[in-house]
């Protein structure tokens, strides 16, 4: 039997606010600061040591009894009147408290309630790394499961929505709540079963995925009326039976950042592989050409917005080459914008920098964690170029689906959360795009984390020998070592530079990812030095091996500043863990590509000069030429992204016509 | 990243499979424009219109109900490999399409979204009209049943009879009205009396519908619909109107400018009816009204009608005859392209036409029309204000709003903002920045001469005028007029007859007297005392009238120029008593007198002055400077010479009631300067000029801010 609003619910989705300008968005960024003033952690915090001390009370109540209590408190969440959830909600979190104490031994710290309180409010929790964040969102999904509306929670990989979805499972059975995952590999009636439980454990990508295939299996019939209206008239053609999702209403995202500012405008696209001979032999043609242009000469690039302008010369010597060739060679449009990518994938497509050739493919590298991204492709006609670069034989463009950006997904969800270690930089993004106020939660140990100053080199050799230099010094004091690299190669270096030392080194990036778990386990070891890509930074928790913490704790080395001063954060933040000891360095060098692409030339020089000539002040200088490059890269990437929804937008709005295609 | 764009786009999936086709109403129409080919899109519901290039129209007329968006792409681009439009100029052709309501598609369409455009459209139509409010249009009727019946009547007119016929009336109208041009100048005085206002609204609105319905005939004449007639409110007068918009459809540019102009023409027509039946007619009402209607359809034709800059017939009749569709929107663009690409150095930024020559009228046509606009504009909000306080106020308020904040605004938006710039901002800002510094600097910072001028007239310091004391004919110029003379020369001569035979008399009654004496010495004594006293009498009287012989010859009381121009002219005439003969003027000491407004007084007496000088009339090159200056203290309402009031074709207001015009509306100051004349400057008297005082440089704020202070006190303080 079908329930017409169960029908209805499964795709009604309440489309979400356009983005404010002009002197709205001035209002609305003050009402953003308003939303997270520091009253409101305080406030937090008090309900929290509230719940803390309602929690003694449920401490001799009997299982059966606590449960009877839990039942009659998902009673009154399932029923939509807020003011009575909020009445119940501190008594509520003090049952669930208890009950994780019972079920899974862990008592949750008030810091945790605190972050619970603020998801369940949607906010985006600041929490750093070791404090809990599992448990944290653990207590949120029971809170939102009650509510039986849809609640995802959306985590970084399968093999951790598996984890915490097993690890979890006795609280949210004890609770009442249902609960289930959706991993990569499962089949649509698993995946549908999955999500008709209260609370879902899944990533990002197949939450996106699942609901593109919906969209592409709704077609023009998206809107739940007219599909009623359509199945009632003709039953045999229901939809809903093919439906996975049971729709968008309650999202806890954990790294935050990384799906809603870093990966924003990624993409998730269902796509077909089609054959276009055409464009892969203009591609190859394509490559020809442009292997006969030279930089400065016919053709400037810019490094900022990674593009390239032909001069005249250039386009003369393309129109020559062009004159023997068919078809769309012929006129001038077609073929520079060709040679233009061509170009473009060979000056800003770097082998090893943003992606790797793995097993005779192109493999696109997170520019952010470093990761491998098998399966993702540039878009039309740029992957082509860069196989082709490859002297690869391009590979058949795909022919494409449906396609939303994490960005424009999560605006589409009623409620949304999230945890982070590391929000706070983005936090007017956060409000401007999502509407939502970021808070950052103390953490329940005071932080013994040392930052040194950053080092700053004039040039890339010396930074790299002094990094050697320290890494040596700190190895021998038996201080465990992290280094962070930005690229592989560059992981690479460094690792043939320790060689050279005759000393042991683990190397982590995306062409060694293997042993990963392995190497992060033994990376708090005395003495053990680790290298690591960016993909170390997030979501690994790096324990310390016994007396490493009496000692000095892990310490990390960044052997570079990265565009967002987050994802520097992120690095940092594997060190002084639940109040262990720690220890960061930066060793930055003026040939730093953030500092190449985002400080004009003349600037740099001065401050070369000044930094060789040792002058007073100058490292203190480059210091703050690094900031503004940050600050001017995540400008950048803001405005870019933001440009990115506001087209996406607009072309949801122009092609209406297009009726079946909302928001895919 | 780079946007390599064209060819593919990333949503191209999203109508690759689509069937759309354009509605049945919609009419595709192929027109040239300087010779480039376009096509003109016209939704035949609502009448408007796009224009585009042949290589969409080649994709948008494959469109059918039985191929997919892709399909007829990949037939375009077999066809045409470099024009065809790219995947993203099809997703923005097609937008746009759609939002204009013209593509139809087999999927149903998204109805909340259609509701959600429609209501912004109405929001959008409402601001507009608030925003043009002096412009408002209340549409009421539809014509084009009317006109339909009309044109198997009328509609020879539009053609070779009526020109004819319209050149004949013309001509005529025109010969007549050269021959009594001044007569027709003479009554433009009465027309604006309050009194004829009545008569001239009357007039104007009998010449607006027949304009408009010229404009519709002419364009129903060549199948184009006319749907749309009704008031629009030009600066609160109501006049009407009639949308002939769909001529633009038109192939012909000579049809369109036809279409265009017939208002014109009708107006014209109806002028030259009008002036021969004022010319056939004696004063009355119709005499009156046919007057009414020349002056109206005169002014407005080249005020407002024929008139390019304003967007009236003429903006639309200079746009065709250019061959520059939307030459307003277009020269705006290019006004911002060359911003962009010279100043801002974007070098991505496209003018809007490739042609050298189109882009130059596009520039001229830019910056006159924003000028004339702003003037236009101005003295609308002046005249306002003069007349109506409050409501000058209140639309000043509007339109400093609508043409100094919203720009104001929108321009911070697109600086800060706009994808355009996205390389370039650092450079927009500094260059937006320093011009905006330069500019500030200039008039707010940078002393500039600061002057301020007063009409005035060149008196003399002595100057006579010569007339006769002793009536008699004019006999004989004894000093030519304009020779210099000295005092005591004799000038002029006259002749009385009578005189001399009185002095005659006098002598004979002299010697009767004498006679009578000698009489009465010898006889009674007693009448000796009598007689004494008689000839004493008589004696008197002959000197009397010796001295009056005497001043027959007029002679100059002191040194000077002897200027009597027309005495010449009155030879042998009886000149009375104290009749004006002509002027003996001092030539060699001049005084120059000033009329100071009460405004500027102030700073006359407050701030110290540079230089003062004074230019005459006629010899402004010369100036002559001051050596003294004396400033009469209390203010006056009497000009020193009826020269300087508007009745006598000067400056300064004057009472209209005062005949003499020389009583001045205000009161005013004199001020009363002695200066060295130049060799050059030949000076005479109640010759007019300007007295030029220089203060202190001043920065050009300063100054403009002053005016205008000055200008809204006087405005206002007569309200």
């Amino acid at each position: 039997m079908t329930i017409p609003s169960l029908g209805y619910r499964r795709t009604d989705i309440v489309a979400p606010k356009e983005l404010v300008t002009g002197l709205d968005a001035v209002a609305d960024r003050m009402a953003g600061r308003w939303r997270r003033r520091d009253a409101i952690l305080r406030e937090l915090l008090a309900e929290a040591e509230q719940v803390d001390r309602l929690a003694a009370e449920w401490q001799h109540v009997s299982d059966r009894r606590l449960q009877d209590r839990l039942a009659e408190f998902r009673e009154v969440f399932r029923r939509a009147n807020r003011a009575q959830q909020d009445a119940a909600l501190r008594e509520a979190l003090a049952a669930i408290r208890e009950a994780s104490e019972r079920q899974l031994g862990l008592r949750p710290f008030v810091v945790q309630l605190a972050g619970t309180l603020a998801l369940h409010r949607g906010y985006l929790a600041e929490m750093a790394t070791g404090e809990g964040k599992t448990l944290t969102a653990g207590l949120a999904g029971v809170l939102a499961g009650w509510t039986r509306q849809p609640c995802h929670i959306v985590t970084v990989n399968d093999y951790l929505a598996e984890r915490d979805t097993g690890w979890l499972r006795p609280l949210y059975r004890f609770c009442g709540v249902r609960v289930g995952c959706v991993l990569a590999p499962m089949d649509p009636r698993q995946r549908r079963e999955n999500y008709d439980q209260d609370v879902t454990y899944t990533t990002s990508k197949e939450l996106v995925a699942d609901f593109l295939r919906d969209r592409l299996v709704l077609g023009p019939w998206y809107d739940g009326a007219r599909r009623h209206l359509r199945h009632m008239l003709q039953p045999r053609q229901a939809l809903d039976g093919y439906l996975v999702l049971r729709g968008l209403h309650t999202a806890i995202v954990d790294e935050a950042d990384s799906v809603l500012v870093d990966e924003a405008v990624t993409p998730l696209i269902i796509c077909r592989q089609e054959e276009n001979v055409p464009l892969r032999e203009a591609c190859r043609v394509a490559q020809q050409i442009a292997a006969k242009l030279e930089r400065n000469l016919h053709y400037e690039t810019n490094l900022r917005y990674k593009d390239v302008t032909l001069k005249p010369s250039g386009e003369v010597l393309i129109e020559q080459e062009c004159e023997a060739l068919p078809g769309i060679w012929r006129g001038p449009r077609r073929r520079l914008e060709l040679v233009k990518q061509a170009i473009t994938a060979r000056e800003f497509f770097q082998r090893e920098f943003q992606y790797v050739v793995h097993e005779g493919k192109i493999v696109i590298v997170d520019e952010f964690t470093g990761r491998m991204l098998p399966g993702r492709t540039w878009r039309e006609g740029l992957h082509q170029a860069v196989e082709a670069k490859e002297g690869m034989d391009p590979t058949a463009p795909s022919e494409t689906l449906a396609r939303i950006s994490f960005q424009r997904f999560f605006r589409l969800c009623a409620r949304l959360s999230g945890m982070t270690g590391t929000a706070s930089e983005g936090a007017g993004e956060f409000w401007h795009i999502y509407h939502l106020p970021v808070i950052a939660i103390p953490t329940n140990r005071p932080c013994q984390r040392t930052v040194l100053p950053d080092r700053v080199f004039a040039d890339a050799a010396s930074k790299w020998s002094a990094v050697a230099d320290t890494i040596l010094a700190l190895h021998q004091d038996d201080v465990p070592v992290l280094v962070g690299t930005r690229s592989i190669r560059a992981s690479e270096e460094l690792a043939a530079r320790l060689a050279e030392h005759g000393v042991e080194f683990r190397v982590l990036n995306a062409i060694r990812h293997q042993e990963e778990a392995q190497i992060i386990a033994e990376a708090g070891h005395p003495g053990r030095i680790t290298i690591a890509t960016n993909m170390a930074g997030r979501g690994t928790d790096i324990r310390l091996a016994p007396g490493v913490a009496e000692h000095r704790g892990l310490h990390v080395i960044a052997t570079e500043r990265h565009e967002a001063g987050r994802i520097d954060r992120q690095l940092f933040g594997r060190c002084a863990r639940q109040g262990d000891p720690g220890t960061v360095h930066a060793f930055v060098s003026l040939e730093d590509e953030l500092i190449r692409r985002f400080i004009p030339r003349a600037v740099v020089r001065t401050l070369v000069a000044a930094l060789r000539s040792g002058q007073p002040g100058a490292d203190r200088l480059a210091r703050l030429a690094f900031r503004r490059a940050q600050y001017a890269a995540q400008r950048l990437a803001f405005r870019q992204r933001q440009q990115v929804l506001k087209t996406d937008t607009w072309i949801d709005d122009a092609l209406a016509f297009a009726g079946s295609n909302r928001y895919m | 990243m780079s946007d390599f764009p064209k060819t593919f786009s990333e949503s191209w999936y999203r109508i690759a499979g689509k069937r759309v086709w354009l509605r049945p109403h919609v009419q595709l129409q192929r027109q040239f424009f300087r010779g480039r080919k376009w096509y003109v899109v016209r939704d035949a519901f609502s009448n408007q219109f796009y224009r585009i290039r042949p290589p969409a129209y080649e994709f948008v007329a494959r469109l059918t109900r039985t191929r997919t968006v892709q399909e007829v792409w990949e037939a375009c681009l077999k066809r045409y490999p470099d024009e065809a439009p790219g995947q993203q100029e099809v997703i923005q052709l097609l937008a746009q399409l759609f939002h204009a309501n013209l593509l139809q598609s087999e999927d149903p369409t998204d109805s909340a979204r259609l509701f959600e455009r429609y209501r912004k459209r109405r929001q959008k139509e409402t601001q507009s009209r608030l925003v043009n409010i002096m412009f408002a249009r209340l549409p009421l009727l539809d014509p084009d049943g009317v006109l339909r019946k009309a044109l198997p009547v009328l509609g020879f007119l539009v053609g070779p009879v009526g020109a004819l016929i319209w050149l004949v009336t013309f001509g005529a109208a025109l010969k007549f009205g050269i021959e009594h041009a001044s007569e027709l100048v003479q009554m433009t005085e009465g027309v604006l009396a309050p009194g004829n206002l009545f008569m001239l609204y009357v007039a104007l609105v009998l010449i607006k519908v027949l304009h408009e319905f010229g404009h519709g005939l002419a364009c129903r004449k060549f199948g184009g619909e006319v749907h749309d007639m009704g008031v629009m409110l030009l600066i609160f007068t109501p006049l009407p109107y009639v949308d002939a918009s769909s001529s633009w459809a038109f192939r012909s540019r000579w049809q369109r400018i036809l279409v265009g102009g017939a208002g014109i023409l009708v107006e014209l027509f109806v002028a030259a009816v009008a002036m021969l039946v004022w010319a056939w007619t004696g004063p009355g009402t119709l005499h009156s009204l046919a007057y009414n209607l020349i002056f109206v359809a005169s002014v407005s034709t080249v005020l407002f009608n024929g008139n390019p800059l304003l967007r009236y017939d003429g903006y639309y009749l200079l746009s065709d005859l250019l061959d520059i569709p939307n030459l307003y929107g277009q020269s705006t663009q290019q006004l911002r392209h060359l911003l962009e690409r010279y100043v801002f150095g974007n070098r991505e930024s496209e003018s809007p036409t490739p042609s050298r020559g189109e882009a130059a009228w596009l520039v001229v046509y830019g910056i006159v029309s924003w000028a004339y606009r702003i003037v236009v504009f101005g003295g609308i909000l002046l005249f306002l204000g003069k007349r109506y306080l409050m409501l000058g106020i209140i639309m000043a308020v509007i339109c400093g709003v609508s043409w100094v904040i919203v720009p104001l605004v929108r321009f911070t938006r697109y600086l800060a903002s706009s994808p355009q710039l996205e390389r370039v901002r650092p450079r927009a800002v500094s260059a937006t920045v320093g011009i905006v510094a330069a500019v500030v600097t200039l008039v707010g910072m940078v002393p500039f001469p600061c002057r301020y001028a007063a009409p005035g007239v060149a008196e003399t310091v002595q100057f006579s005028v010569v007339a006769n004391e002793t009536p008699g004919y004019i006999a004989e110029v004894l000093a030519p007029s304009g020779s210099q003379v000295q005092a005591g020369q004799p000038l002029v001569r006259l002749e009385a007859p009578e005189l001399r035979f009185e002095i005659a008399g006098t002598e004979t009654q002299l010697e009767r007297a004498r006679a009578l004496r000698l009489q009465a010495l010898e006889g009674s004594a007693a009448n000796l005392q009598p007689i004494e006293t008689h000839i004493a009498a008589v004696e008197k009287r002959r000197r009397h009238l010796e001295v009056q012989l005497d001043a027959l010859v007029v002679r100059a009381r002191h040194a000077g120029l002897w200027s009597a121009p027309t005495l010449e002219l009155a030879m042998g005439a009886w000149a009375k008593r104290g009749t004006e003969l002509g002027q003996v003027v001092n030539t060699t000491a001049f005084v120059f007198k000033a009329v100071v407004s009460q405004q500027e007084a102030a700073r006359l007496f407050g701030q110290p002055i540079r230089r003062v000088e004074v230019r005459l009339a006629g010899r402004a090159g010369w100036s002559m400077r001051v050596t003294g200056l004396d400033i009469v203290p209390a203010d006056q309402t009497t000009l020193p010479a009826a020269a300087l009031g508007y009745s006598g074709g000067g400056s300064v207001a004057v009472d209209a009631s005062d005949r003499s015009g020389v009583r001045t509306k205000e009161p005013f100051f004199l001020v009363r300067a002695a200066f060295s004349p130049a060799p050059e400057v030949v000076l005479r008297h109640g010759r007019s000029g300007r007295m030029r005082f220089e203060f202190n440089p001043e920065p050009l704020m300063q100054q403009w801010s002053r005016k205008l202070r000055q200008v809204i006190q006087k405005r206002y303080q007569q309200a």
